[in-house]
């Protein structure tokens, strides 16, 4: 019964949110759709470190896959639309990859590589200048569906929607006690079966699918980028933040958090046009500190009346 | 006997190396040198945290960042020098580190690890928004007619004031060297960072101890914030590459090692330069030292993974 | 045919040699006592064995089939499975969950599957309210829990590290009769390790005694508790 009401909400409101271009005019489309942008990497963040790996690399694999949709678009003639999905999977491919080599590190020597190779990746598109058109970027001759909003809220929203799918399928599957465990105690995630090399690349390629994705429909969207912008710390920055906020280890709290801030900071850029992002910056510190479970487990704390504080399993290593 | 071989060849290699690079390009090895200095006294003080508290600060570049804009508004409007401004700067942010120490790092020592890189990640966020809502994104500058002493020898002229991070960055490292192995304080914290519990158990004030780290390392890197200032403009941004390369070379060295971090400051300081030097292969020298950190990082894990 | 026989495995930390030369073979339906002084190298010779840690030299073999480099999942998907001396819970998983990691890692099987194979052996153990988070269990519930996360395995042999240990005198009686049950009705080949000798000599058939991490003694108890060099090292390990 409980599930069904779920299910029930859940298609209402992606029947609304389906309907927004209906009664939204381009600016508030506008606006919605780098809510979903920074919604769908904020989940994204979110898949991968549900195993307990903080990735500081979204920005990168977002660049990767803006750029791998321009190029190919631009040099190899591609279909704008069909580009979205190249882009994807060159992202996929390329975490494929570097997973073999990355994905044995931990804790911040996994954080920092990430952030470097993202750092690596903008240098490389910087200086390839006939290849990437250097510092200057890439201009589109012209963004996909000639500019349509509604089309481009729609496109948006798709990578949005089979984003939510995805993290879902990991919430509900083999996915979530393979996370799970890894994030807990891979010690006993080995005794126990879990292949955890093998986990984390799933996870690593797929949230990387959907980093490339978004990257590639935000350029096809504006028609335009630069090393500078494909690669803004903010891609990695905002989801961040969003997640903390909303709550991690979840589908529901980074899609809060990405709603709040989201909405938050298109206000604030209004208001404080230097230095808006200090508000994320203290959010970040004061969740940290305060409130580690974010709005959603504040929530659930509340609707159950009461904190469990139980005794403090010591899972210490042996 | 074969650890003492290979420093021998080490030393013999890197010998051969920097006399090729001297004949060869000798500005290479200048400016690699003083960017060299540079690095290592910035990346000296995260060390101390990161081998004594054991905390990644990820935003030490800002606490560097913030004491230079210190500086600047303390000379700009006295007339101070730099190197004289030092010193009330260094009391500044040894006070702020200690603050902020107090107030967000102590809680999250107890967390997961992730909470604390998170936790200095938003603190670094902050910083640097906060110098671009007081100062805006635009670079300040102030200039100094002893910054640009040079030196002829033959035909090669060059700037020798750079030098004095080189200087700076030795006198770090005598210093910290005295300071943890002759003081009563500094034995304590040496002893923290290798055990906190132990230490606690032999009656040391572990907090006390971490809060006098933090305090003295965002003392140093204050100071190194305002010598900064006398040969780079500043903007709110230009702290966080330095967060990077002072890790990167911390792990380069291992941690607690901090005489190391000077080595590896000249390996990454000089490889720059080398690129620097050709017009074909000038953008590519900021790719040096993420492809280091990288190799770094990776080769430490799988001889990790072999010990 | 053996189990589960190792051959020389020798354990080495620059320099400490934490298991030295050890030759043993476990049978089925067997339930063997691992015993020795604090330090004697107990609880590495099983990370060796479970593929936790990888030996210096030496070899494992599981039912013939060489395993002295298989990676630790690969041996509980074999049928080696274990528990820790120190409790390894998964915190942010509920009680069944835990138990179902094991069934469905090990032995491939749906969430669903999972699920009744972990109900069924968590009732076999008398663990209940299988919804809780495993921060509400008592230490004796957790060692429970974390013998049914290992029997979700479904492995031949079974590794106990001080399942006792921290237990009252009834939950300990209670905890050797599971034990015996299910090691019989299971015909598994199971490895205890345990402090309490009361507990080893009602519990096993045979034990090995290791010291400074050398095998020194095999036996049943009652034969081995008389041996004047295992008498030495556990009056050594104490004075």
């Amino acid at each position: 019964m409980k599930l069904k009401t779920s299910y029930l909400s859940a298609a209402v409101i992606a029947a609304v949110v389906i309907a927004f271009p209906a009664f939204l005019g381009a600016y508030p489309l506008n606006v919605a759709r780098s809510v979903m942008t920074y919604m769908a990497l904020a989940i994204s963040w979110d898949m991968l470190l549900r195993s307990g790996q903080i990735s500081f690399g979204i920005a990168g694999l977002f660049g990767l896959g803006s750029y791998a949709s321009a190029i190919a678009v631009m040099r190899g003639g591609m279909d704008p639309f069909l580009s979205i999905l190249f882009a994807a999977a060159f992202a996929g491919v390329m975490a494929f990859a570097l997973g073999f080599a990355i994905l044995r590190l931990r804790a911040m020597y996994f954080s920092i590589t990430t952030l470097a190779l993202m750092e690596i990746f903008r240098i490389v598109m910087h200086n390839l200048h006939d290849f990437s058109g250097g510092p200057e970027g890439i201009v589109l001759s012209a963004p996909i569906f000639g500019g349509n909003s509604t089309a481009l809220y729609w496109l948006c929203l798709a990578g949005l929607f089979i984003t939510i799918g995805v993290s879902w399928y990991f919430e509900k599957s083999k996915m979530h006690l393979a996370l799970t465990a890894i994030r807990n105690d891979e010690t006993s995630a080995r005794s126990n079966g879990v292949d955890i090399f093998r986990y984390l690349l799933v996870a690593f390629v797929i949230t990387s699918i959907i980093q490339g994705m978004m990257g590639a429909i935000q350029i096809q969207s504006y028609g335009f980028t630069t090393p500078e912008t494909a690669f803004d710390a903010n891609f990695t920055l905002l989801p961040l933040a969003m997640a903390l906020l909303g709550g991690i280890h979840s589908t529901i709290g980074p899609m809060a958090g990405a709603v709040l801030l989201g909405v938050a900071s298109e206000w604030l850029k209004l208001k404080i046009p230097y230095g808006h992002l200090m508000v994320y910056g203290i959010i970040i510190i004061l969740v940290i500190l305060f409130m580690p479970q974010g709005l959603v487990g504040l929530a659930r704390r509340m609707l159950r009346g009461s904190d469990k504080s139980g005794r403090k399993a010591g899972a210490s290593h042996e | 006997m074969a650890n003492k071989r290979n420093a021998t060849m080490n030393v013999a290699l890197i010998t051969a190396v920097a006399a090729a690079i001297l004949v060869w390009r000798p500005t290479v090895l200048i400016n690699g040198l003083q960017s060299a200095g540079l690095y290592a006294s910035i990346a000296i003080p995260m060390g101390l945290i990161l081998g004594i508290v054991h905390i990644v600060n990820l935003a030490h570049g800002e606490f560097m960042m913030v004491a230079a804009y210190i500086t600047y508004m303390l000379c700009a409007a006295t007339g101070m020098d730099p190197f004289v401004a030092m010193v009330p700067v260094a009391l500044v942010t040894a006070a702020f580190g200690f603050v902020i120490y107090k107030l967000t790092i102590r809680q999250a020592l107890k967390a997961p690890e992730l909470n604390q890189l998170i936790l200095t990640f938003g603190l670094a966020i902050s910083m640097t928004q906060l110098a671009n809502l007081l100062f805006t994104s635009q670079t300040r500058k102030l200039s100094f007619d002893y910054v640009s002493a040079s030196l002829d020898i033959g035909d090669l002229s060059f700037g020798v004031y750079k030098f004095v991070y080189i200087g700076i960055a030795l006198l770090m490292i005598v210093g910290l060297k005295l300071f943890l192995t002759r003081t009563t304080t500094g034995k304590a914290a040496l002893a923290v960072g290798q055990n906190p519990r132990g230490a606690a158990i032999v009656g040391i004030d572990v907090d006390r101890t971490y809060g006098l780290v933090f305090a003295l390392a965002s003392a140093l890197v204050g100071m190194m914030g305002a010598v900064f200032i006398t040969s780079a403009s500043i903007f709110p941004a230009v702290g966080s590459p330095y967060t990077m390369k002072s890790f990167c070379l911390i792990a380069m060295a291992g941690i607690g090692n901090i005489p190391g971090i000077l080595g590896a400051s000249i390996l990454l300081g000089v490889s720059e330069n080398i690129l620097k030097a050709f017009r074909g292969t000038r953008g590519w020298a900021d790719i040096v030292f993420f492809v280091l950190i990288i190799t770094v990082i990776l080769g430490r894990s799988i001889r990790g993974k072999k010990a | 045919m053996s189990k589960l026989v190792t051959s020389g495995l020798t354990k080495a930390f620059s320099g400490l040699v934490a298991v030295n030369n050890v030759s043993f073979a476990m049978e089925e339906g067997e339930i063997l006592g691992i015993i020795g002084p604090n330090g004697a190298g107990k609880t590495t010779f099983i990370h060796l064995v479970s593929g936790i840690l990888m030996p210096t030299s030496g070899t494992v073999a599981f039912k013939g089939k060489d395993i002295t480099y298989a990676p630790a999942h690969m041996r509980s998907r074999m049928g080696i499975a274990r528990t820790y001396q120190l409790i390894h819970p998964l915190e942010n998983l509920k009680v069944i969950e835990n138990v179902m990691v094991g069934a469905v890692f090990s032995k491939d099987k749906s969430l669903r599957e999972a699920r009744r194979t972990a109900e069924e052996i968590c009732a076999e153990l008398e663990l209940d309210r299988l919804e809780r988070d495993t921060t509400q269990l008592s230490i004796f519930e957790i060692k429970k829990m974390e013998i049914a996360r290992a029997l979700a395995n479904e492995p031949e042999v079974l590794f106990l590290d001080e399942v006792m240990a921290g237990l009252n005198s009834d939950e300990t009686k209670g905890m050797i009769a599971t034990v015996q049950r299910i090691a019989t009705e299971r015909k598994l080949a199971v490895g205890v390790v345990e402090h309490v000798m009361g507990v080893i000599r009602e519990l096993t058939q045979r034990v090995i005694v290791l010291e400074a991490g050398e095998l020194i003694a095999e036996g049943p108890y009652e034969t081995v508790s008389k041996n004047p060099r295992v008498i030495e090292a556990y009056l050594g390990g104490a004075a």
